[in-house]
């Protein structure tokens, strides 16, 4: 017994020894690019640990969070809400059709969970305390932070159930991955009520700074406007991500797909424009509501309208005239914008906005710009590493 | 310290029925439009 055990993790190793070796060409101008940024982020991310937060960041008492909570946290989380609308469609309302994106869409979800929420490490005055939520150390239940620490953990666990079976298909490993089948449905679920409890959540964060957030921005219904502006955000991201995908990966993926992938491509747009629609009209009510109109006659109103109009209003439009006239490149250039007003609506409510009266403005540092570049690449390097090897673009079956 | 501030949440009742009735209209035809058939590309036979 033990000796066949020894001689099947024996055969494993070697498998993981072989499928670590580099495949493709190396000098491909995203390697040439990412590499030095890589490099570079961790040479800042060691001045960081060593020199502190003051050392390469602009962050100060008075803005104590910046482009790594605003961008890598609340904006990436954001950016992967498309798993959690894509397994209800698929695993709840047992709509077959998006079942190819499934297994690509969740891993991205994991990956952008895993750096994105991990960035918030390199956040952390004293990131070693982060671990106390989990082990008790100080739970502080009446935070909207605790219950971000726990979603966060339980929807990685949540999403690598979920996209556990892959793994195990890899590995040839039949008896686990029917096991692990069995397993998703219970952790689709369960992974869906986690992440509309803390998309909303990350809006909650901002509640209680009311005083500091331009009118525009602070409403008691942010958690909802967050809530809502993920699902579109998640299907734009998915549109946006897998038009590359489909590109770059071509070779992996077949024929088949890439005709199912347009008709998957207007569905998802269809749902982004009836999703922004009620977006637009929650913004428009709670505008009406807190009567704001005073606000608009600054350089502050125009910043807001152009994200309103210019990146809400006008990308719905696109992605539902875009479904009707079958335009895949409206479709696209719809889901680049909206991606962009999220990007600046998350930047706006974290940043931007806040202490919008202060004297002195905070904005980034190269260095901070630096180190989400070095998330991003190095989470597209995992992306790449896993579906040139795993069986990522089959279809979920 | 800011005292008690009494808002009025009826000022503004008017205009946000007025933005829901609007929603509904325009949500059912945007409905409509995405259900209608959809146009075919002319690019493609």
């Amino acid at each position: 017994m033990n000796t066949a055990v020894t001689r099947e993790m024996g055969h494993f190793f070697q498998f993981l020894i072989q499928e670590m070796k580099p495949r493709g060409p190396w000098l491909t101008p995203f390697n040439v690019i990412s590499v030095p940024v890589i490099l570079t982020g961790l040479v800042v991310l060691y001045f960081r640990f060593v020199y502190g937060l003051g050392a390469v960041t602009n962050l100060s008492q008075d803005f104590p969070w910046g482009f790594w909570l605003g961008f890598d946290v609340v904006t990436g989380i954001a950016l992967a809400g498309g798993a959690y609308v894509i397994t209800f469609v698929v695993y709840v309302m047992k709509v077959d059709k998006y079942q190819s994106i499934v297994r690509v869409t969740v891993l991205n979800a994991l990956l952008a969970y895993i750096f994105y929420a991990g960035a918030l490490l390199f956040d952390l005055g004293r990131p070693w305390h982060a671990f106390n939520p989990y082990i008790g150390n100080s739970f502080g239940f009446s935070s909207v932070m605790f219950l971000i620490c726990w979603h966060f953990m339980l929807y990685m666990v949540a999403a690598f159930v979920e996209f556990s079976p892959v793994i195990a298909e890899w590995a040839h490993w039949e008896k686990a991955r029917k096991i692990l089948k069995g397993l998703t449905l219970g952790t689709v679920i369960f992974g869906i009520t986690l992440s509309i409890l803390h998309q909303s959540g990350l809006g909650a964060l901002f509640l209680m700074a009311k005083p500091k957030i331009h009118p525009l921005w602070w409403s008691e219904f942010i958690p909802i406007l967050f809530f809502v502006s993920s699902i579109y955000a998640g299907l734009a991201m998915i549109i946006f991500e897998g038009t590359i995908s489909h590109r770059v990966f071509k070779n992996l993926i077949d024929p088949d797909s890439h005709h199912a992938f347009e008709d998957i491509i207007f569905g998802l747009a269809k749902g982004a424009a009836i999703t922004m629609f009620v977006y637009y009209f929650m913004k428009a009510l709670l505008f009406i509501h807190g009567k704001q109109w005073g606000f608009l006659n600054d350089g502050w109103g125009y910043w807001y309208l152009l994200e309103v109009l210019g990146f809400v209003l006008v990308p719905g439009f696109m992605f539902a005239f875009g479904f009707r006239n079958r335009s895949l490149n409206i479709v696209k250039l719809a889901s680049v914008l909206a991606l962009l007003g999220i990007v600046l609506n998350r930047l706006n409510v974290s940043f931007i906005s806040f202490r919008w009266y202060a004297e002195v403005h905070y904005y980034p540092s190269w260095q901070e710009i630096v180190v989400t570049l070095m998330i991003i690449f190095t989470e597209i390097w995992i992306f790449r590493w896993i579906v040139t090897r795993m069986p990522v673009f089959k279809p979920a079956h | 310290m800011n005292s008690f501030v009494y808002v009025n949440i009826f000022e503004t009742k008017g205009l946000e029925y007025l933005l829901l009735l609007c929603f509904w209209v325009l949500f059912i035809y945007l409905v409509r439009y995405l259900s209608a058939p959809v146009k075919k590309r002319k690019d493609l036979p």
